[in-house]
Formats: structure tokens, C-alpha cells, sequence
């Protein structure tokens, strides 16, 4: 054993120093104390961990079928009424006055007043095996029909985007709520202690609607947070060696902080300052794997082809080719944001015949590639994807202001939408729900935001009810210990 | 299995030492009930009917008609025939809830109840009481009475103190922990010089010098704007910039000027109630317009109005008196005794004020940056305010007399959109899709000598629990006389009184156009205003009167459009209306409240969010949520506090004023010992209670309870609330003296150090990383207030949705300001502060647990702000010294002011002169970081002294 070895073997010994949460009286604490396993699952679902690794992969509470998660979100809300849901019944209703009982009791984002009833935009036809119902906006996509999971019954209780988005990702609708990926990663840990657990890639030109909170670590600790990767400049913040300063010389400083820390590390006595000294060692190796995982460039033309991918740019195609080497390289939790998907019609950027066509453009061949390429590599099996949004869109024609707008679009709709999930434990060719005759509101095996939660914990093998966090003494969960009763969609499953 | 026993000895709570032999309620039953039974038998759920909260209710018959404990009588309590029990039936806590309890356990509880089941509130509710002072071994060491308790705590543990600091740790300990920078080498020379001839006296003088240092306030604000959820921007969505810094910068005067704490409070709370309110004092109240406001276009207004009044109420009770309060917006508190009523009575302080989620931030008060106008400006502002109630309030006086209105049912009833249908008594009704921009034409018959129109504007609902709806109001209205054959003639009107003045809009301005009459951006119940005539009408035979309203005022941000829906119109004949309008002292007095308004144009200035009171006519109805739900609304409350809290005893109704001065009174048992506790942990490292957040059941337990009790006593007893004088002994204390070095025995019997035999050795805080970094490369500005100021950030930081906010690098000295003063914006907060734990700010933060991650060390290895502050560290160390080794020394010198240890020199000379090597051979490279080779090296050392353990620590 080196000196560093030792310092590290004392450090662990010593890892009680950053107990986060002390033994609470009522016992549901304790999470952050010692154990000289490293992590192991105490009483009542609290996940004990290792202070000085808290990243340190390990078992869920029972085998889990999804090792990671790559999970699209379409910020703004693409209309499954123009993607996914098929209703014929609402095309005969297209111009109509909406009916009054659409109306009483909902209240819109934007539509006032008597909207007219709009039909879908765009012809749909069935495909694969499975005869799976889906537009003429997504030629690509649908030719993987047949490994796909819809939930068409999806319903939310928020309308509008940011309060719908942290719902979807954190289960509660206020900021402060740890993400799914957040939990994933305190539950999991990461493959590769070399890069984040819980990376998060945007396109679209914007964050999402809801700001950071939707990746956020909420009331879970700092370390479970995403990190927000970039396509211009370093993928992740300050990663690079500034100009002037090489990698060689890099390691040149590192070994002078060690050279000084370890002394001071004698002389304090602190177990922290032993972190500190694997924490930069941890820092100089992600400044290579991390670059790596980037270089897109690396790819040969054929998978290049495949996305529809350019290297440089800031793209959902890019971030599908990237989600799949990070999935590769053992990151636990891949969240894309791909923004502008808000279809209000309110100008041509947002019209269903314009802007609306051009995302579906963006998003239907890195789509097909994202499933083409995982399984063809193996991975598809153990790495669940899920394709969604916040909300659903109206069956009614938006009248923003209470007149009829230039450009057709539809407004916000919680009271159903589509999303479908493919690969780790999910059946494919499968379709799941239904919305009433006019895509309206979910009316048969209606799933939950919640519902959902606990369906994604249980792929990755964790029960939603057990999976808890005590905060102030009460045991959080991502299914909000607020809303009880929510389920695994068990249909669902493979 | 050594070191968790160790552990566990460490952290038990001093209690256990001077524990006796009899069942202490707190410390042994409680936890066992909070442990194994308050789940199911709590504040959420009473199962049986029996709840372990309350002692009456854990003494009553259950459903089962047994009695759960019997005082005096285990053998025939319930509680302990279940908890032994074998049948899987009949054993609690329920074989799949829980484990059995331990056979120590149950002793324990036979024993409580034989000794007559004692019931005694939480620790933190029950009111502190000076404990009697500690017997010790050692009479010389104790500096302060706080040091007494400690050291018997340690005595008790038969460990010693460990020696004093070194001058150099004590002085670099106690500068950033007081004002958040380092000493310079020039203030430790002094020191030492003092301390040649007078140890003691010399870092008294340290003390005293950085407690009347004007950056003590930054250092101190930083605490206060995280409990604040202080930012710079508006929060959700667009996140919108917010001009509340004025704010933050009396928050630095008032930590500056040592402001008492209890009048800190009630300053912040209930400023503007306060009798003659100074700019200042109204300034104050903007603590609490920190909340966040969602201007996404349809987001309900009502409903975010709602959730900033919860968090409020949230913040209070967390900031104030670390209870986790927020549990009891859904239902009675889990462990604490807490009735879900009490929520929303104490809510109901904070539901009456104006502020409703407008994407203006209304209401705001503008306070000029020229401090000495600030005053006039408020006086102004409130007179401005107080005219034009009283205004309203004198023709109300006229208007409520008149008791002759008639109803003016309209012949016909045109809208620009969407249909109007008038009913047989008059009323009218819109249906039908209602343009935002609206406009209804109401033809009705003309009546000679009428003088004025009321105008009844109707809700939907007339069920009082019902949930506030959308409002009605009504932008301007128009009145013709139309004759046949003839152009129509303009009716003019005179003035317009309204039932109360409420929100933004002026009822007056809806003759000129862009007033509002009626009710925005909710409605409760009817509201009614009278349009007077500017003379009686004279009516030509088959005229009619012709009545334009407008509207285009919509709610939820702009998107949701508030016409009036249901509406009646009367008329008066009476002449004393129009004869009041047209007097003489009318128009002075209207003259008079314009000339205030003159003067208002004059000011300029940031215009910042307070708290403004609704007018007592406007109070809203405060109703509890049923399972926390807005939607869901239940019994009427009247502002309140909790019972086991010790409320004011008071017969008139309390209002906000009446609760700031209850929370830092003598009989809250909670604020004085939180802010002690709080000070105490940014001194220390942790609290005595490591829970800041939380001194309920579910907190954690104060590992000195007696010198808890004995520091809240004294600072809001003796030293008067005093931060500064409290600080002051803390700094001064031979606990706080002591040598931070860890031994391996001390490591070993209490490796989180809460006992305290070794001095505090803690991270650097996000804003301290930077400012250490600024101060000792000398580029720091110590210009003091101000706007946000926005250091370098990478590119694409701020990337928010709907938002043409842009970071504008700055590239004077704001550039080198306080982390303090760096722009915070909720939904894309400074990188480098984020990755030093430092909160969005979105909610209320008491406590930030220190993390220690890669992206740290990358952030201070390779942000482009740390390499600027390494080049001019660089500098200052070039000038510091002729050889490299000197200029390595004077830069270490910088950052820890001792001469460094030789092992030390050596790794930076080794790398150094590596570096210079590399550069030399490769100039081109040397080049972007320095103007030469050597200088480049000397940066690299620069940045490296910035990485050491030693600078992040303090």
C-alpha cells in the first residue's frame, strides 16, 4: 500500500465525517452514514451509502430489467392527435363549435370562450406487424413500429409547460422535488465513476421551460443533480484545460496539490481533505473520458448517415448519437431536451403546418436510429428509452384572444397525451389506453404522471413505495407521497 | 464494526451523560413513538383513533374500547399487551410496518407508564431556561460562559482540549468566517505585533476591526438572502429580471449597523404596518416579495398568488423557527403538534396583501438610489396612496346615502364578440367566445335628470367556499345621447367611485380609458361602482343613451381575457351625487392628491416589489384547504398562531405586525434559539442542533441542549438581540480557539468534532471560493451595493425560454465584485456557485450541505474567471519576490501567511521550474497564459495555490 492507497483506505474509515443527514430521532435517517459495505438497502427502503463514493454502482432492491435510461422529452408538447392517436371521429367534428360540455370546469392556458373542434392535420396509417397507428410525419420512426411501447392514456393535473415539466420529471409540480434521474442515480450509482451519472443534453436552442429544477437533485444530495452538457465549448462546464495550460502540465499541478495535500492531509488529520485529493484525480480522468464520449467525430460515416448527424452542430440528432455512446460508456441517466415543440398556431414557428412539420422532420430519423443503432449494439435490451412530453394538446383549434388565428395550432391539454417507451423491459409492438372518440381526455386504463414514476422505478428495480428519502420526516418518493395510489402499469411489461 | 461504535458514542447527544435513571419522556418516549408508532397513530393518520402526538388523545379509549396506556398500570395498557403480543394479528407496530421493539424498548415504555406516563412537550417547544453553570475540572481554560458547557461536555467524554491555533489559523479561521475574506499578509503582521504585547487584547482588536469592517454585512447577507430565496429574477418560466437588490443591500446596512434582530424582523415583516413607516422600513417588507412569480402566458394567476402566500408562511416558519410547518398544508403534522387548522390561520397573515402573480410584479415601490431622497420618495408614495382612498371613501359617504336606484334595463345589448342576453329584471349576461378586447354597446332609455349609473358587477357563484373565479372588469366606458337624424352627442362624465379600491387599476381612469372598474384578476363576491354624470341629463323626446364598455384586461399573464359576464344597471336621480362631484372642495381635493402625483413623476429610481395591506373593505376570506387543495375550501379562519407556540393572548383580531413581534418575543420558545443555533453554525461548522432546519421530532436533537438554552437567553436577553456582540463572543471563545487538528484518539471518539475538543475546519463557501480567490490575486473591488453585476460566464449559461435577458459580461470593476453582489437568477444560477452547494434560491435554504466533486476542482482548475485571478495572483507574486522560490513563498504567503513549510516550497519550485521547461520548449503555449515563460509558470503555481486543500478550507 502507496501513502495515497493508505490515505484513501483511512479516508474510508473515516467517511462519517459527511453524514448529510444525522441519526434523526425517528430513526428514518441515517442514510448517509457509514456502512463498511460501501451501500446496502436499510430498513423502511432508505439506501445507506458510501459518503466518500456516493456514485459507487449497485444492486436495485430487486434485479431491475433497465440498467440505464435515455429519456426524449419534446419540451412544449407535441399533439399526439397529429403523431400518434388516431381519431377519425374527430376529423368529422373539424370546424365545429366544441361542444359545452368539453368545456365546463377546464380551464385553458389560452383558448376563451367557444372554440372550434380540429381535426388531425395530417393522414395516418398503420404499421408494422403490430399495426401500430401513426401519422405520415414520422416515415422513419415508423418503420420500428414493432419495438415500441404507446401509452396513449396518459393524463397530467398541470397546463402549463413549466409546472407540467417538473412534474414529469420530478412528480411534483413545485421546484425543490428530486428528478427521476436524480433518483436513479442515488438508487443505481453510475457505471463510470470516470463521467457523470445523470447527463443531460438540450436541442432546440433553449432549456427547458422549467429551468434546471427538471434535472435538478431536489431534496436528494448535490452529487445526484444532472450535468448539463453543451454542444458548443466544453460538453461539460470548465472541462477543458484552459489555453496555455496542456494536459501534461495538468498533471504536473495535480501532482503538486497531492504532494501538499497529503501533507496537510497529516497534519489536519481530516478525512475531507483525502476526498479532495480523489476528487481531483476523479476530475483530471473525466477531462479525457468525458472529451472522448463527445467526439462524435470518432463515428464513421455510415452511423453519421444513419442519425442524419453533423458534427459541431447543436441537434436532437447529435444528442441521440450521444446519448447512445454515453448509454455505451455506463452513464446511468441520459435526458435529452429537445425545445420548440409548443404548437399554438400563435405564428408560423408554431403552426402544425409549419414549425410543428419541421420538428417532426428533426426528430423521426435520429429516432429510428437511436433504436436501429442500441440494438445493434446489444444494448437496447437493458437501456429503457421514453418519448415524451408535458402535457397533450387540445382537441379544439386555439382562439388565442378570443379570435381565430392566422396559422392552425392547438392549446394545451392535460387531460391526455401520447408517450411511448422501447427496449429494457417494455413490450414492443404494444399499445396501451385509450382517449375518448376525439383525443380529448384519457377515458380507458387512464395512466398517471405518477403511475408512470412508478412503472419506470419498477423497470429498473425499484418498488416506487419503498424507494424513499426521509426529508424533515416524512419518507419522499418520486411518486409524491402526496398523491397516493399510484401504480405500475403492469400491462406494460415484458 | 469499531469505527460505527465509535460513531454512535460520539453523537449521542449530551443528554445521555447526564442522564439519570428514570424514563425521560423526550428523550426516550417520544423517539420510541416517532420511531415505531406516529405513522399510523400520528397527526396524518389516527388509526384506532389513537395518535402518540398528544397525550390526551394517547390516553383516551381507542376504537376498540381499550385504553392504549394507563397511567400507573402497564400490565392492563393496551399498548403493551400489543407490543409483546405473539399473534401476527395482534402485535404493533404491524409485523409488515415494522420491526417488534427491542425487549430495552419495551422495559422502557413499562416503565414511563408505571411512573405515571409523563408527558412533556418537544424540547424546542418548551420555553428555554438558564441552566445552572457546569461544574469543571479545569478553572483556567473557559473564556466565555459558552466555553464552560462545552468543556464539561468534554471533560464528561475524559478528553482535553486541544491547543490553541497557531495566530496564522486563528486569524484566517476567524476573517472569513466574519466578514468571508482572508486576512492580508499586512493584517497579520499587526496582529502579531499586538500580540507581542498583549495576547489576549490583540485578537479582540481582530474581532472588533472585522465586526466594524463594512464587508461583515456581505459575508452576513449571504446566510440571510439563502433563508430569503433572494434573486435577482422572478422565478418558473420566463424568469424575468426583478429589481429587489435594494433590498439585499439593506440587508447588508442593517448586519452592518447591527441592527437588533427582533427589529430586523419585524422590519422585514411587517414594515409597512408599522405606525409612520421610514422608506427603509418599507424596503424591509420586500423579504417577503421574494417569492417567485410565473408569468408563463395562462398560468392562473389566483393559483400562483396562492402558492407565494404558502411559501411565506413556509419561509417564516423555517427561517424563524425551524419547523417544518409546510407539513400541515396537507393535514395535521405527522410528529409535531401541529392541528392542519392552525395552517391557514397563520396563512391568513400573510393572504390580505395586494401583491396577485402580475407579470408587472405589482405592487412596487420605487426607492430612489440617492439614499437621502429615499425617505421623501415613500412619504410621497403613501400619501399619494391615503389621498386617494380618502377620495373614494368621502363620496362613498354620499354615494351609500342615496338609496333611490332604479333599474336602467337596456333596450339592446350588442358585443363585438360572443352574445349579451338581457334578462327580464334587467341583468345581462355574456356568452359565447368573449374577445379579450371586447366591446359592448348597451343602447337604454333616456331619464331626465339622471345623475349617475351604478354599475353591479356579479359573480357566477354566490357559494362563499367556492374558489375566487375569473374577474370582471371593464377599461373604459362612453356615454351618447343618440337622436335620431342627428350625430350622437358625448355624455360627459365626472367621476367614477368604486365600492373599495383595490389591485392595480384606477376605477377614476375609466372615463379617460385604461382604468378598470370591477374586480381583477379574481373575484369573490359582487362588486359595484357608480359613474356620476357631469350634469343631470336633459332629454331630448326619443332619444336614447348610448353605454360603450370596454375592456381588453385579461389575467394569467395577459392571456386569459376578464369582461364582465353578468352585469346589472341602475340610475339615481338625486342630485346630491352630482352636486358633490362639482363642489368646490371636490375639485381641491382632487387637486391636492394630483399634486402628490406631480411630485411622484419626479422619482426615479429602482421601482422593488413590498408588501402593501389590502384595505379592510378588501380583506380576502382566509378558508382551509382540505388536503392542501386551493380548489378545495373549507371553514373561514381568522389570522392566528399555534397553541403549543405560546400566541399573544389578544382579543382584537392579530394582523402581520401583531405575529413579528410574537416570533422574536419572549414567549416564542423557537427564534431565539434557531438564530443562536445559526450563528453559531456558520462559526462552527454545524449547529448544536445539526438540523437547521428542523428542531421538531424529525430534526435532529441539540448535542449541547443546556448551552443552547444559555445562548438563546443570552443573546435575546442580555446582549439584546445583538448579532454582532453574540459573534463577538463566539469569535473570542477558547473553543473557537483551538487547533483544528484532528488526532487519531479525537478522530476516533468523535470524527464530526460535536464535541468540540478540537477547533472548527470547514469548506470555503460558494461566494468565499471567490471572493478568497478576487481578494488575494488583488483584483477584488470592495465597491459596496448596487445592481447585480455579472462576472465572466461561459457562454449559454443563460438560455431561457421567451427570455432576451442577456449576461453581459462586466468589464469594469464590477467585474471583481462580491460573490454577493453577482447576478442570481433562480432558473440558471452562477455555475461556480451551483457547484460549491450553493442553493437556486427557490425556496427557503437553512442549511447548505457541503459537497466535494470533481466538478469542483474542475471549476477552480479551468474557469476562465479563476485563470484571470491566477494571472493576477501571478503578478502580485512576481512583485512579491526576486527568485521564483521567493515569489512562490510571498504567494503562499497570500493565501495562508505563515512562511510555508519547506516541503511545500519544494513541490511548488519542482513545479514550477517543470512548467518553465514545458514553456520554454514551447512558447507558443507559454504564451496564453503569460507574457513570458516565467510568467506563465508563475501562473500555472498561482492557479495551483488557489486548488491547495488548505485555500478551500478555513
Amino acid at each position: 500500500m502507496n501513502l495515497f492507497q493508505q490515505l484513501q483506505h483511512d479516508s474510508l474509515l473515516h467517511q462519517t465525517r459527511r453524514h448529510f443527514l444525522r441519526d434523526c430521532t425517528t430513526g428514518l435517517g441515517a442514510l448517509w452514514l457509514a456502512s463498511m459495505t460501501g451501500r446496502a438497502w436499510g430498513a423502511e427502503g432508505v439506501l445507506k451509502k458510501d459518503a466518500a463514493r456516493p456514485l459507487l454502482p449497485g444492486a436495485p432492491q430487486f434485479p431491475g430489467k433497465a440498467k440505464r435510461v435515455i429519456y426524449l422529452h419534446m419540451a412544449g408538447s407535441p399533439s399526439q392527435l397529429e403523431l400518434f392517436d388516431y381519431k377519425p371521429e374527430l376529423a368529422k367534428m373539424d370546424g365545429k363549435d366544441c361542444p359545452e360540455s368539453f368545456l365546463k370546469g377546464k380551464q385553458f392556458a389560452f383558448i376563451q370562450g367557444v372554440p372550434k373542434m380540429l381535426g388531425a392535420q395530417f393522414p395516418f396509417k398503420q404499421h408494422g406487424n403490430s399495426g401500430q397507428w401513426i401519422s405520415d410525419r414520422m416515415p422513419h420512426f415508423a418503420t420500428v413500429a414493432d419495438d415500441v411501447c404507446f401509452i396513449k392514456s396518459m393524463y397530467t393535473d398541470q397546463f402549463n409547460h413549466g409546472p407540467a415539466q417538473l412534474l414529469m420529471h420530478t412528480g411534483s409540480q413545485n421546484p425543490g422535488w428530486a428528478s427521476t434521474g436524480a433518483w436513479a442515480t442515488y438508487g443505481l450509482g453510475s457505471e463510470n465513476q470516470n463521467l457523470p451519472g445523470f447527463m443531460v443534453l438540450t436541442s432546440g436552442g433553449k432549456n427547458p421551460d422549467a429551468g434546471k429544477s427538471v434535472w435538478g437533485s431536489g431534496f436528494l444530495p448535490s452529487v445526484y443533480q444532472g450535468v448539463q452538457c453543451r454542444s458548443q465549448g466544453d460538453p461539460v462546464l470548465f472541462l477543458s484545460n484552459p489555453p496555455g495550460i496542456t494536459r501534461g502540465l495538468r498533471r504536473r499541478t495535480l501532482d503538486a496539490l497531492n504532494e501538499i495535500n497529503q501533507k496537510s492531509a497529516k497534519q489536519s488529520g481530516d478525512p475531507e481533505t483525502l476526498t479532495r485529493i480523489a476528487q481531483y484525480e476523479l476530475a483530471f480522468r473525466m477531462q479525457v473520458d468525458a472529451s472522448d464520449a463527445f467526439d462524435i467525430k470518432q463515428e464513421p460515416a455510415g452511423i453519421h448517415e444513419l442519425y442524419g448527424t453533423q458534427p459541431g452542430k447543436e441537434s436532437f440528432a447529435n444528442n441521440c448519437l450521444l446519448a447512445r455512446r454515453l448509454a455505451e460508456r455506463g452513464v446511468r441517466y441520459i435526458q435529452l431536451f429537445d425545445w420548440g415543440w409548443d404548437s399554438h398556431g400563435a405564428g408560423e414557428s408554431e403552426a402544425l403546418s409549419h414549425g410543428f412539420k419541421d420538428k417532426c422532420k428533426s426528430v423521426d430519423r435520429p429516432l429510428m436510429a437511436l433504436i436501429t443503432d442500441l440494438k445493434q449494439r446489444g444494448l437496447f435490451e437493458d437501456t429503457l428509452i421514453v418519448w415524451s412530453g408535458e402535457f397533450g394538446r387540445t382537441s379544439m383549434r386555439e382562439n388565442r384572444n378570443g379570435v381565430e388565428m392566422k396559422f392552425v395550432g392547438r392549446d394545451h391539454n392535460p387531460g391526455a397525451f401520447t408517450l411511448w417507451m422501447a427496449g429494457g423491459g417494455v413490450k414492443g409492438g404494444f399499445s396501451y389506453g385509450e382517449t375518448d372518440d376525439f383525443g380529448y381526455q384519457s377515458v380507458i386504463d387512464k395512466v398517471s404522471v405518477h403511475d408512470f414514476h412508478a412503472t419506470m422505478l419498477h423497470l429498473m428495480g425499484f418498488d416506487h413505495m419503498k424507494f424513499t428519502y426521509p426529508v424533515s420526516g416524512v419518507n419522499m418518493r418520486l411518486t409524491n407521497v402526496t398523491k397516493p395510489g399510484s401504480e405500475v402499469v403492469k400491462a406494460v411489461l415484458a | 464494526m469499531l469505527v460505527a461504535s465509535s460513531f454512535i458514542a460520539a453523537t449521542t447527544p449530551a443528554w445521555s451523560a447526564s442522564a439519570s435513571n428514570s424514563v425521560e419522556f423526550n428523550r426516550d418516549i417520544r423517539t420510541l413513538f416517532a420511531k415505531h408508532c406516529t405513522a399510523c397513530h400520528g397527526g396524518v393518520k389516527a388509526a384506532g383513533k389513537i395518535s402518540f402526538l398528544y397525550r390526551d388523545k394517547a390516553l383516551a379509549e381507542g376504537k376498540s374500547g381499550e385504553r392504549a396506556i394507563i397511567p400507573g398500570d402497564p400490565e392492563k395498557s393496551e399498548v403493551i399487551r400489543r407490543v409483546l403480543s405473539k399473534d401476527p394479528d395482534e402485535i404493533m407496530p404491524k409485523p409488515d410496518h415494522g420491526p417488534r421493539l427491542t425487549d430495552k424498548e419495551i422495559a422502557t415504555l413499562q416503565q414511563w407508564i408505571k411512573e405515571g406516563a409523563k408527558w412533556s412537550e418537544h424540547w424546542s417547544f418548551v420555553p428555554p431556561e438558564e441552566p445552572a453553570k457546569p461544574n469543571l475540572k479545569n478553572k483556567s481554560w473557559a473564556k466565555t460562559s459558552a466555553d464552560q458547557f462545552i468543556l464539561a461536555r468534554i471533560e464528561a467524554e475524559g478528553l482535553k482540549p486541544s491547543p490553541e491555533a497557531t495566530p496564522a489559523e486563528w486569524l484566517r479561521r476567524v476573517s472569513l468566517d466574519v466578514i468571508g475574506l482572508p486576512p492580508t499578509p499586512e493584517e497579520y503582521d499587526s496582529f502579531l505585533q499586538d500580540r507581542r504585547k498583549n495576547a489576549a487584547t490583540a485578537k479582540e482588536r481582530v474581532v472588533d476591526r472585522l465586526l466594524a469592517s463594512p464587508q461583515f454585512g456581505e459575508r452576513w447577507a449571504s446566510v440571510w438572502l439563502d433563508l430569503a430565496r433572494y434573486s435577482d429574477t422572478f422565478g418558473y418560466e420566463k424568469d424575468p429580471h426583478r429589481d429587489i437588490w435594494p433590498w439585499r443591500d439593506w440587508v447588508i446596512r442593517a448586519f452592518n449597523a447591527d441592527l437588533p434582530f427582533d427589529e430586523f424582523t419585524i422590519k422585514q415583516l411587517a414594515g409597512d404596518l408599522l405606525p409612520n413607516p421610514t422608506a427603509a422600513d418599507l424596503l424591509a417588507t420586500a423579504f417577503h416579495r421574494n417569492t417567485q412569480n410565473n408569468t408563463e402566458g395562462g398560468t392562473d394567476d389566483e393559483e400562483y398568488r396562492t402558492v407565494a402566500v404558502l411559501d411565506r408562511v413556509n419561509t417564516t416558519w423555517t427561517a424563524w423557527n425551524a419547523t417544518t410547518f409546510g407539513c400541515v398544508q396537507c393535514h395535521s403534522h405527522p410528529y409535531d403538534p401541529f392541528p392542519h387548522r392552525d395552517y391557514y390561520r397563520f396563512a391568513a397573515f400573510f393572504d390580505n396583501t395586494e401583491d396577485c402573480d402580475q407579470n408587472d410584479d405589482y405592487p412596487r415601490w420605487i426607492f430612489p438610489e440617492d439614499m437621502s431622497k429615499r425617505d421623501e420618495a415613500a412619504r410621497l408614495q403613501r400619501e399619494s396612496r391615503r389621498l386617494r382612498e380618502e377620495l373614494n371613501d368621502e363620496a362613498l359617504v354620499v354615494t351609500t346615502k342615496i338609496k333611490d336606484w332604479k333599474p336602467l334595463v337596456p333596450k339592446e345589448a350588442k358585443a363585438s364578440g360572443g352574445v349579451l342576453s338581457i334578462a327580464a329584471n334587467g341583468r345581462i349576461d355574456a356568452s359565447g367566445t368573449l374577445p379579450i378586447s371586447v366591446k359592448y354597446t348597451l343602447t337604454v332609455p333616456v331619464v331626465a335628470g339622471m345623475t349617475a349609473i351604478k354599475i353591479d358587477i356579479l359573480p357566477e357563484s354566490d357559494n362563499a367556499k367556492s374558489a375566487p373565479e375569473r374577474g370582471q372588469m371593464f377599461s373604459k366606458l362612453s356615454a351618447a345621447l343618440v337622436v335620431a337624424g342627428a350625430s350622437n352627442q358625448p355624455v360627459k362624465l365626472k367621476e367614477v367611485i368604486a365600492d373599495h379600491l383595490v389591485g392595480p387599476r384606477d376605477p377614476r381612469n375609466v372615463i379617460e380609458g385604461g382604468g378598470g372598474l370591477g374586480s381583477f384578476p379574481t373575484m369573490s363576491g359582487p362588486r359595484w361602482g357608480v359613474v356620476v354624470l357631469e350634469k343631470p341629463l336633459e332629454a331630448p323626446v326619443g332619444a336614447t343613451v348610448e353605454l360603450v364598455f370596454e375592456h381588453g384586461i385579461a389575467a394569467n399573464s395577459g392571456v386569459q381575457g376578464c369582461p364582465l359576464k353578468h352585469f346589472a344597471l341602475s340610475f339615481t336621480t338625486d342630485a346630491s351625487l352630482s352636486e358633490f362631484a362639482n363642489s368646490h372642495a371636490r375639485a381641491e381635493a382632487w387637486g391636492e392628491w394630483r399634486a402628490v402625483g406631480f411630485g411622484l413623476k419626479k422619482i426615479s429610481g429602482p421601482s422593488v416589489p413590498v408588501m402593501v395591506e389590502r384595505s379592510r373593505p378588501a380583506t380576502r376570506e382566509t378558508r382551509v384547504f382540505i388536503r392542501g387543495n386551493r380548489l378545495t375550501r373549507d371553514e373561514l379562519v381568522l389570522p392566528g398562531i399555534p397553541d403549543v407556540v405560546q400566541p399573544p393572548k389578544k382579543s382584537d383580531p392579530m394582523n402581520r405586525l401583531d405575529m413579528a413581534r410574537w416570533l422574536v418575543g419572549n414567549q416564542n420558545p423557537l427564534a431565539a434559539r434557531v438564530l443562536a443555533n445559526r450563528l453559531w453554525a456558520e462559526m462552527f461548522g454545524h449547529g448544536i442542533v445539526e438540523t437547521q432546519e428542523d428542531f421538531g421530532t424529525s430534526g435532529a436533537k441539540p448535542t449541547h441542549p443546556e448551552l443552547l438554552d444559555h445562548l438563546a437567553l443570552r443573546l435575546r436577553g442580555e446582549l439584546k438581540w445583538s448579532v454582532k456582540k453574540f459573534l463577538r463572543e463566539l469569535a473570542l471563545s477558547a473553543t473557537y480557539a483551538q487547533s483544528a487538528k484532528a488526532t487519531p484518539k479525537l478522530l476516533e471518539k468523535d470524527v464530526a468534532n460535536h464535541i468540540y475538543a478540537r477547533g472548527p475546519r470547514s469548506r470555503l463557501t460558494a461566494e468565499m471560493v471567490r471572493d478568497q480567490a478576487l481578494a488575494v490575486s488583488g483584483l477584488l473591488s470592495t465597491k459596496q451595493f448596487g445592481p447585480p453585476v455579472y462576472p465572466p460566464q461561459p457562454d449559454g449559461v443563460w438560455s431561457t425560454v421567451y427570455s432576451g435577458e442577456k449576461w453581459n459580461t462586466s468589464t469594469n470593476e464590477n467585474r471583481f465584485r462580491r460573490g454577493v453582489y453577482t447576478y442570481s437568477r433562480r432558473t440558471a444560477g452562477y455555475p461556480q456557485f451551483l457547484t460549491f452547494d450553493a442553493p437556486t434560491r427557490d425556496s427557503c435554504t437553512a442549511r447548505r450541505l457541503p459537497s466535494n466533486t470533481p466538478l469542483q476542482a474542475l471549476t477552480v482548475m479551468n474557469d476562465p474567471a479563476f485563470i484571470e485571478m491566477a494571472q493576477a495572483l501571478a503578478e502580485r507574486m512576481e512583485k512579491g519576490g526576486r527568485s521564483p522560490r521567493e515569489r512562490i513563498e510571498h504567494g503562499s504567503r497570500l493565501l495562508t501567511l505563515d512562511k510555508p513549510p519547506r516541503a511545500m516550497l519544494d513541490s511548488l519550485t519542482k513545479l514550477y521550474d517543470g512548467a518553465l521547461a514545458d514553456y520554454r520548449a514551447d512558447q507558443e503555449i507559454s504564451a496564453k497564459l503569460g507574457a513570458t515563460p516565467e510568467q506563465a509558470a508563475l501562473v500555472l503555481v498561482a492557479n495551483t495555490l488557489l486548488n491547495l486543500d488548505s485555500s478551500l478550507t478555513r
